[in-house]
């Protein structure tokens, strides 16, 4: 009868309990995703940051969030493929009583530094977000914290994990994608995520931004052999997901192009970059007007490196590292020679793309790129480098851009629409139908569910 | 002085009928006839003897001198007498029934002869809503009195002779969900209409609850023919018939612009650079069609210019590197669609012996889709035989196979497979459909309108969204079988004369193979993917049957019985990975790169149930009737695993009242019932488990899954409330049914979807308070009734209103909406509290408050609320309804039926890209000033939609909709609200056509190995007198999917197919 046959709701095709690593490596592989792809439905940022166009369909570059769910599924990714696995490795790592105590401090402190890097990306994307009350299945109404208190708390968690890793313990092992278990890289990875968390209140809360970048800076990358990167590898679904959407392999697609914004800017200064991250036509590199309907034959493409399956998934390099420290230096957080370190962040893209030392050397040589000449100020000099630098990483270009500046891109002029940059993405257009009285709640607080408004740290 | 009577009863046909009741008036004494239809009993002369039996009337004979009293019993056909087939194959009179049902006949079910049972019930029965989709073989929603389910099934269960048989949508489910997927049918399709002796409907918990869970989305229990003892019967059917889509539910374009997104001018008027490329594909520099562009918002048709088109890239074409006019098609894609051929030849035969009965039938089916390249064949077997061992005991075996193979089945929702896709939303006006089929016939190449390069050679070149559609039907098609096996072995045995036993094992097998494929050079990377799954079930059932007269007046019948259900489904998906290394070699291990795991799964369940009925009836006059039923399910957490429901019901039949009996009133009969169901959970909805995606190399990695499971589940439950009220009038040529119900679905075990943020898309609770209250009227009437000439009318009606009372969560965690399904647009179906089940939710329109005038922009296009997540319609419909007629004169019949709906809004996509992308009529031609609307505005173009300015002025600024982009004033391009694009899907259509001739039975004779013929027209679907959606079938939606067949919503809908044809019938 029936009471006897306890196993038939037992679902035997698929596990009960996993070790907690294969949660961690699923984290690292759904965030890397969620950041690399330049999917329309997920992430645009490649867009509103002007490195990319469309060719034929325009509501993604004019900044429409409603004709699809590119809220929700960022939102979603984040959460539901990041955080939940991290949250749930987290439990079953301090569960587990066999563990050597300082591998389990090691584990803890590598899963507390992913979950920093996903919530900032949560925070610094939509504002105040479900926190304190996220992530818990019995509550289906969480409360939407403020950004400001969430950021601050992640600050915290980070300088304790920090201060938790042990270098000489073991880590995850093989299961840690980005660093096959390194735990040294982690310090590395964590300092460098504490330095760009830091810069980015650094308008807002400077003193504590200041004590943070100089806490961080000594322990940072120091070389692109410690770039945080996803190995992606040939064959779906575990291949990059640029080559998802532009590979002829994958897709019959023809839906992006560079910009003329980005391609003209970077034929000026007759960037050896162009190479690596653009086709030619006609010999020429040549690209499509931001906004407008192009004829994808009729100019540059995404070059091959750029959309093959194997291109690693960078989550942060060195690049972008020194150019933040060219700003701290700037900023006066911590001492120092700025133009240093833009010139080895400048290297440091050059190179990581293929480009040598001496195509560096005499790319920075000219009056446009040298330090000295490049700008009016240190946010246009490293603000438009730092761009180039992020062009297959459209996020963190748009993170930077909020916060120097530079460049000084326009919304797309088209009669009859009022566009404008969008400076936050609106929450998920399912958030007032599942959670509608807390969603009120954060978006009175911010002023309004606008893509306009700012969020607390962007003072300029 | 008693002596003993012996005699024979028979039917007025002369065939023998065992076990008819017969009693010695004014006695307890009675006996029954034996299986030779024999009795002895023991009476005095004077007295007289009762016969009884169901089916027929019932006789009384007074005994005189005779010894040998042989009784012939005329079959009872009246209303009240009429024998109904309830739950577990219980036969009941009608007026002992508690509860309302409805019967429906086989000529019925056949007269139209669609091929798909379900189908058939349409507008048949009041409060049966059956929702057909317009695909070959395509999935049918079978919906009783309102859905009641948020998320889980609201498909009626399909019992077949007393066993339960599996209805399965085994569709995916983004297929369920109207996103992509091809339409595979649901089983309940293989049912062999031929077989059919009768259909009743169980609409209420009452009528349903003995069996269980499954039934309380009501019960189609099916009647089987059955062989008739010492009788022998052979009838064959054949028929053909042709099928054509009626082109009022498919699109029509505007024939004046064509290929192109950015317009023929500019905003200042000048010429658009970009209305065409330039270059030369081989007579020198000049136009070339924007092939990239799957839109009709282009340059202006004009005879005069020649352009490259894109044939102009094929060189197997004769216009290969040639320019030819601009202009519109001569031929759209209508002519895409081919005409379907259904053949069906059926043979059944029936007879039986002195102690033994035997049907044997056979079915073939083929059909011809209107697509091209499809197919669908049936083979359809069915045994049944009985044998009476002994005078008390009788066994019977029943045994159904199909075995379905299908070619091509339709792709359904927003993909490449579905070529309405391509027509009703990304198309160019410009491309003849018939030069296409040209092109792909000359060398089965993918030689589409939709070229990716307007420069690359043929051999580099290849479509960028579209394919040619007939590459797609040809090449990308997929193939599928099911074999399903559906039988019972049967006991009975007669304990006593007023109690039997019946033990049966039923089991219902399904095997499903589904292929698909995406061949080399289509849009997408090639594939292949695969499909198997095999279900079995087995219910074994053990009841007594008793019934008992007592103090005369008395009748207490009754049963007691349990049921052991297990089930198992055992299935794998698989599909290549990255493409096919040899093309066009479909099979897993020609997979490009290394095969994902394949999706597994294992599912088994066990429910074990115990249930009894008592009814008590008095003189004929009154009923009451209990039932219990308890379950103990797998499925449920151990603790919580047990569930009891009972119902209660009573009913008056006042036409027997001494004082009401008289000529006009015929049946007279008031029932009142309450009954409460229990249901189980959804296998697999207790215990966590995590998923496994592909690892990454040799680096294994798990995801919590995007549902989580819930241990704490408890059952779920149905309470229903029913009364009605049946009268019939002058002898049956008049008669009014009517009921009314409630029922209430509480505690329901659903997947609710919730913030990610929780860090799951959907989680298991128990929640949600469904209310369903209707009403249904049934009524016929007879108005003329000659010798030779008889008209008879049913007329059927049925309104659900239906309400989400409420979800889950309590305080300030109460849950108010809950998606059920989140769609392409922004648009989503939902349970919102207070709100009836499915309303569709997106932005709406802005009403101006003082007036109530929509709000149109300075743009001139319809202002769109501030927030997505307004109610912009109701997919349930108001009320539906049927009326039949059946006319008769001398030899000739004809029949007709009408079904209506009434209300039920739908979200069209189809009109949501299609007219953003410039396709239908209204985006083009003239506006109301005359000129033209492809025209700016400052030049007196644009379009003016009708409302007011902010300031509730009437709008007199007109929307530019010049490009596809941004100056459109339609569709999706336009930022419209989505309200403009929902839809009434009420509709009229003459559902069934049928004229029969009876072969005058002199001449019937003349042959004489026939009975008789029967020659008949038929046709299905030829008209729609009414309809709100222009260019679709408002009935075309879902089909049956996770949404419950909710509708509400249509993506690359198919057009509605007439068909028509003839039947010959032959008894021999």
């Amino acid at each position: 009868c029936v009471d006897s046959l306890d196993d038939y709701n037992i679902d035997e095709k698929k596990a009960s309990s996993v070790p907690a690593v294969t949660l961690f490596s699923s984290a690292q592989k759904e965030f890397t995703d969620a950041i690399v792809t330049p999917n329309v439905n997920e992430n645009n940022f490649r867009l509103y940051m002007q490195q990319w166009t469309t060719t034929t369909y325009l509501d993604e570059p004019r900044y429409n969030m409603t004709a699809r769910l590119i809220p929700l599924n960022l939102w979603s990714s984040i959460y539901k493929d990041v955080l939940s696995d991290l949250n749930e490795a987290k439990k079953i790592i301090s569960e587990d009583a066999i563990l050597t105590p300082a591998v389990k401090t090691n584990q803890l402190a590598q899963v507390e530094i992913m979950e920093v890097m996903a919530w900032s990306v949560l925070v610094n994307t939509f504002g105040n977000v479900p926190y304190s009350e996220a992530l818990d299945a019995d509550n289906s109404l969480p409360k939407y914290d403020d950004a400001k208190t969430i950021y601050d708390d992640l600050l915290t968690r980070l300088s304790g994990a920090l201060s938790n890793i042990d270098a000489s313990a073991g880590g995850f092992g093989d299961g840690d994608l980005f660093y096959s278990g390194n735990v040294a890289q982690w310090k590395k990875l964590g300092n460098s995520l504490m330095l760009k968390l830091a810069l980015v209140i650094a308008d807002s809360d400077e003193a504590k931004a200041k004590s943070l970048v100089a806490a961080a800076a000594p322990n940072v990358f120091t070389s692109n052999a410690d770039n945080a990167a996803f190995p992606y590898i040939s064959s779906p679904p575990n291949y990059n997901p640029v080559s998802a959407n532009l590979n002829s392999l994958f897709t019959s697609r023809q839906d992006f192009i560079p910009t003329s914004v980005l391609i003209d800017y970077m034929n000026e200064l007759s960037d050896p970059r162009r190479a690596e991250f653009f086709t030619t036509v006609n010999g020429e590199y040549k690209g499509g007007e931001y906004g407008f309907t192009n004829t994808y034959s009729a100019f540059s493409h995404i070059s091959d490196k750029i959309i093959d399956p194997t291109l690693e998934g960078i989550v942060m390099d060195y690049a972008e590292v020194e150019f933040m420290l060219a700003e701290a230096v700037e900023r006066g957080f911590i001492t120092g020679d700025a133009a240093m370190h833009y010139e080895k962040g400048v290297t440091a893209s050059i190179t990581y793309w293929g480009g040598s030392a001496e195509d560096a050397s005499a790319y920075l040589a000219q009056p446009g790129v040298a330090y000295e000449t490049a700008g009016a100020n240190y946010k246009e000099k490293i603000g438009m480098q730092i761009w180039l630098a992020y062009f297959n990483r459209g996020w963190d270009s748009w993170l930077t851009w909020r916060r120097l500046d530079y460049p000084q891109i326009k919304a797309p002029v088209v009669t009859g629409l009022d566009l404008k940059l969008p400076v936050r993405l609106i929450y998920p257009h399912n958030e007032p139908n599942l959670n509608g009285d807390n969603y009120a709640v954060a978006a009175q607080a911010m002023g309004g569910d606008l893509a306009t408004n700012k969020l607390w740290w962007d003072k300029f | 002085q008693d002596r003993s009577v012996t005699g024979k009863v028979t039917a007025e046909d002369g065939s023998i009928l065992p076990g008819v009741n017969i009693t010695v008036k004014g006695t307890t004494r009675g006996t029954t006839t034996n299986v030779q239809g024999e009795y002895t009993v023991m009476a005095s002369q004077g007295s007289a003897l009762i016969f009884s039996f169901i089916g027929f009337e019932s006789k009384e004979v007074k005994i005189g001198s005779e010894s040998v009293l042989n009784v012939s019993l005329k079959s009872d056909v009246s209303q009240l007498q009429e024998v109904v087939v309830t739950a577990l194959g219980q036969e009941k009179k009608r007026n002992e029934l508690v509860y309302a049902a409805q019967q429906v006949t086989a000529e019925q079910m056949t007269q139209a002869r669609g091929g798909n049972v379900m189908n058939a019930l349409s507008g048949k029965v009041a409060g049966l809503d059956i929702k057909a989709s317009n695909t070959m073989g395509g999935s049918t929603s079978t919906i009783i009195r309102g859905y009641k389910s948020i998320t889980g099934n609201n498909q009626a269960l399909y019992v077949i002779d007393g066993v339960p048989i599996s209805n399965a949508n085994n569709n995916t489910s983004d297929q369920q969900r109207g996103r992509a997927g091809t339409d595979y049918g649901n089983a309940a399709s293989d049912i062999n209409p031929d077989n059919i002796a009768s259909v009743n409907v169980l609409k209420g918990a009452a009528a349903t609850a003995l069996y269980g869970s499954r039934a309380a989305n009501g019960v189609i229990m099916i009647t089987t023919k059955q062989g008739r003892k010492n009788s022998f019967d052979v009838t064959v059917n054949t028929g053909v018939t042709w099928g054509t889509i009626n082109k009022n539910t498919f699109v029509k374009y505007q024939d004046q612009y064509g290929a192109g997104y950015d317009g023929a001018i500019t905003s200042t008027g000048a010429a658009q650079p970009k209305a065409f490329y330039t270059g030369d594909l081989g007579s020198g520099t000049g136009d070339i069609a924007l092939f990239d562009a799957d839109a009709s918002f282009g340059a202006k048709f004009d005879p005069s210019r020649m352009v490259y088109q894109w044939d102009a890239i094929d060189p197997f074409s004769p216009n290969f590197g040639k320019m030819t006019p601009w202009t519109a098609a001569q031929n759209g894609p209508d002519k895409f669609y081919e005409t379907g051929v259904n053949s069906n030849q059926s043979v059944t035969i029936t007879g039986g012996a002195e102690n033994s009965t035997f049907k044997l039938g056979y079915t073939r089916n083929d059909e011809k889709g209107v697509l091209p390249n499809s197919k669908l064949g049936k083979n359809l077997l069915s045994f049944s035989a009985s044998y009476d061992l002994t005078k008390k005991l009788k066994v019977s075996a029943n045994v159904n196979y199909s075995q379905i193979t299908g070619l091509g089945r339709y792709g359904t929702g927003y993909q490449g497979k579905n070529p309405n896709q391509q027509f009703r939303q990304w198309f160019q006006t410009n491309v003849d459909i018939l030069e296409q089929k040209e092109a792909y016939f000359r060398n089965e190449q993918n030689v589409t309108w939709n070229w990716a390069s307007p420069t690359d050679a043929f051999a580099d070149n290849g479509p960028i969204y579209s394919e040619n559609p007939y590459y797609s039907r040809y090449k990308n098609y997929s193939n599928d079988s099911r074999d399903n096996v559906f039988g019972y072995t049967q006991l009975n045995y007669k304990l006593a004369s007023w109690v039997d036993f019946t033990g049966r094992f039923a089991y219902n097998g399904t095997n499903d193979m589904q292929e698909e494929r995406i061949a080399a050079n289509s849009a997408d990377p090639s594939e292949y993917s695969r499909y198997n799954r095999s279900f079995n079930e087995t219910n074994l059932d053990l009841y007594l049957n008793f019934h008992k007269s007592f103090a005369s007046n008395f009748n207490l019948s009754g049963l007691l019985g349990t049921n052991m259900r297990r089930s198992k489904e055992v299935s794998i998906r698989a599909s290549t990975n990255g493409g096919l290394v040899v093309p066009n070699l479909f099979s897993l291990s020609n997979s490009a790169s290394p095969v994902e795991p394949p999706t597994e799964f294992y599912k088994r369940i066990a429910v074990d149930g115990i249930y009894g009925q008592a009814s008590l009836g008095y003189k004929g006059l009154a009923n009451v009737e209990f039932t219990a039923r308890q379950d103990k399910s797998t499925t449920l957490p151990t603790s919580s695993n047990t569930y009891f429901y009972p119902s209660i019901g009573g009913n008056f039949v006042f036409s027997e009242l001494a004082q009401l009996r008289n000529n006009w009133l015929t049946l007279g009969k008031f029932s009142i019932n309450y009954a409460e169901v229990g249901n189980d959970a959804p296998w697999g909805s207790v215990y966590d488990v995590y998923d496994k995606p592909t690892a990454i190399g040799s680096i294994p990695y798990f995801s919590l899954p995007n549902t989580k499971n819930n241990s704490n589940l408890k059952s779920e439950r149905t309470k229903n409330l029913e009364f009605s009220l049946e009268t019939a009038f002058l002898e049956d040529r008049l008669g009014l049914n009517f009921t009314y119900y409630k029922s209430r679905t509480l505690d329901q075990i659903l997947p609710v979807s919730v913030s990610t943020a929780t860090g799951y898309g959907f989680k298991y609770v128990n929640s949600g308070e469904v209310e369903n209250k209707g009403i249904e009227i049934a009524a016929y009437v007879t108005p003329i009734k000659t010798e030779d000439f008889s008209w008879t009318m049913n007329v059927n009606f049925s309104r659900n209103r239906n309400k989400v009372i409420s979800l889950y969560g309590e305080g300030e965690n109460r849950v108010k909406n809950v998606v059920i399904a989140s769609l392409q647009a922004s648009v989503s179906l939902n349970a919102a509290e207070g709100e009836p089940f499915g309303v569709l939710k997106g932005t709406n329109f802005v009403y101006h408050e003082g007036t109530g005038e929509k709000i149109v922009k300075s743009n001139g296009i319809y202002q769109a609320s501030a927030s997505a997540n307004e109610i912009i319609g109701n997919p349930n419909p108001d009320w539906i309804g049927g009326i039949s007629n059946n006319l008769k004169y001398k030899n000739l019949a004809l029949s007709f039926l009408i079904d209506i709906r009434q209300g039920g809004d739908l979200f069209s996509l189809d009109q949501w890209y299609g007219e953003g992308t410039g396709l239908y009529p209204e985006t083009a031609g003239l506006n109301e000033l005359g000129n033209d609307k492809r025209s700016l505005v400052a030049d007196g173009g644009g379009v003016l939609w009708p409302g007011v300015q902010a300031d509730g002025t009437p709008n007199t600024v007109r929307a530019e909709n010049y490009d596809g982009n941004t100056h459109s004033a339609f569709g999706y391009s336009s930022g419209a609200p989505r309200a403009l694009y929902v839809y009434d899907g009420s509709y009229v259509k003459l559902r069934e056509l049928a004229l029969t001739y009876a072969l005058p039975q002199a001449v019937v004779n003349k042959l004489q190995a026939f009975k008789s013929i029967d020659v008949s027209l038929i046709g299905r679907n030829l008209f729609i007198f009414h309809k709100n959606m222009k260019y679709s079938d408002p009935e075309d939606g879902l089909g049956s999917g996770l949404s419950n067949g909710a509708g509400g919503y249509q993506s690359g809908a198919y057009p509605a197919v007439r068909s028509y044809g003839f039947n010959v019938k032959f008894r021999f």
